[in-house]
Formats: structure tokens, sequence, C-alpha cells
């Protein structure tokens, strides 16, 4: 799509202002994170129970999500479909960071 | 717990609080409008510059998009949402009338030889969509065969 290109031209240029943490550390994919956490948020009935592990590895980012276990259901869906429009949507904004991303629903 | 239903207004606007978070969480400046398609279909279109990301190769991208927006729905409302639908930047409006163009040239052929087709499997969405352009035309009728996903259109000629 034509976007693409113009989108990672966005996001380069918005990346010091949004890609650091709270310590001001540079943080990969700031707008895959952003989108990960707003999707499993919006999915759950219990947000106080989501935490979202980020593990970064060069140009690829690696999402562990982990749910209270009353929502496993709903955030991967039936069949797996709900977990796999995440991917594909969170793919997208890592696109748009300049980053491979991969999102792993953690069953504890 | 899922709340009592919501009309299909109120699903209309619960699905766009989701996209225009969700928008947000790109970074993208978008616009929203919500249209009551017929007594059963509400369609939600995002307009903006550069949107081409979120509807991503063949509308794989818009189509999760969608996915989400009906899980999101979904979850404060008992009803039924597969009738809730997204446009992200004029895509599916563009992509419906490519469809309907491509199946009244089926028809053309079906009537002129008088041979059936069959079509390549697709959704239920596009397949309503060539339900409905084959109904309008005069000498041609549909039937569906296979299951899901694989289940496909068969345009026939009337005799």
């Amino acid at each position: 799509m034509t976007g693409v290109d113009e989108a990672e031209g966005v996001a380069e240029a918005e990346g010091v202002a949004e890609g650091t943490d709270d310590a001001g550390n540079r943080v990969e994919g700031p707008t895959a994170r952003a989108v990960v956490s707003y999707l499993v948020g919006s999915i759950v009935e219990d947000g106080d129970a989501v935490t979202i592990d980020a593990d970064a590895r060069g140009r690829s980012v690696r999402f562990q999500v982990h749910v209270a276990p009353e929502d496993m259901g709903r955030v991967i869906g039936r069949r797996g479909r709900v977990a796999q429009a995440i991917r594909t949507v969170v793919a997208a904004a890592g696109a748009r960071d300049g980053v491979q991303t991969s999102v792993d629903i953690v069953d504890e | 717990m899922a709340e009592a239903s919501l009309t299909l207004e109120e699903q209309g606007e619960a699905a766009r609080a989701f996209l225009s978070g969700l928008f947000d969480a790109f970074g993208y400046e978008a616009t929203f409008d919500v249209e009551l398609r017929d007594a059963e279909t509400v369609e939600v279109r995002a307009h903006g510059d550069n949107l081409g990301l979120l509807v991503g190769p063949r509308g794989a991208t818009l189509a999760a998009v969608q996915d989400l927006t009906r899980t999101f729905v979904q979850r404060q409302s008992e009803a039924r949402t597969d009738r809730v639908l997204v446009d992200i930047a004029g895509y599916r409006e563009k992509r419906t009338a490519a469809l309907q163009r491509f199946t009244t040239g089926i028809v053309e052929e079906v009537v002129a030889s008088g041979e059936e087709r069959a079509l390549e499997p697709m959704g239920a969405a596009d397949r309503k969509v060539v339900h409905d352009t084959v109904n309008s035309l005069a000498g041609a009728r549909t039937r569906s065969e296979g299951v899901e996903p694989r289940r496909y259109i068969v345009i026939e000629p009337v005799r």
C-alpha cells in the first residue's frame, strides 16, 4: 500500500517524543506497544490483570500478553481468531515503527 | 459479562469509540461517520490521509480491524454484531464497486454462452455483493456451494 512508506516517515519524526520510556530510555516499537496495549485492554473484562512484557531484539519486538484466566477465551477467540486479528493489527503498528512484531498470549 | 442488548445505533457508536481509540494509538488523525445501511446493518467509516497501513495487503488489516471492532461491540451487547461493518479510506466501497463490475461481466458471459460459471470461494460479505448484483440483472441467478471458508457462488443461466 502507498501509505506504508509515508507512515514510517511520520513514525521516525515522532520517535524521539514517543519512543522513550518514563526514564528517557529508547523503546523499540512505541506504536506497536500502544496498539497491543489498547487492543488487549479493550477486549478483556479485567483490565487490572493485564500485563504486557516486551522483549526487543534488534528490529523485532516480541510481546508476551498476560490476562486473567477468565479473559483467556476472549483474547484468543474461537479458533484463535481474535488473537490472530490482534497479531495482524499489531504488525501494522510495528511497520509504522519499522519493527517486526510477534504477540504471544501466555497461558499460565 | 455482556450487558443488555444495544440497538444498532448504539453498536455503531460503540464501534466508533473503539476505532477512535485505535487510531489514536496508531497516532493517526481520522474522522468517522456512522451510517445505518439498512434495518440490520451499521457501517462505521474512517476517513483521513495515509491510512493505507490499516487497510493492509488485499484488505487483510482492515478485516482484522473489523473482527476486533465486532469483538469489542460483542463484549457490550448480547445482540449479534455480524452486521457491524468497518471501512477505512473508502477501501470496501471501491472493492464492492470492483466486485459488482466483475460480477456483471460474468453474468454477460453466462447469458451469452448459456453455461454456468463457478466463482472462487469468497467471504459472506463479498458473496452478498455478488448475489445482490446478479439478482439485479436479467438472465441469470446464483446458488451457493461448498462449506465455509471455501463456500463459493455458481452463476447459472435462467432459461
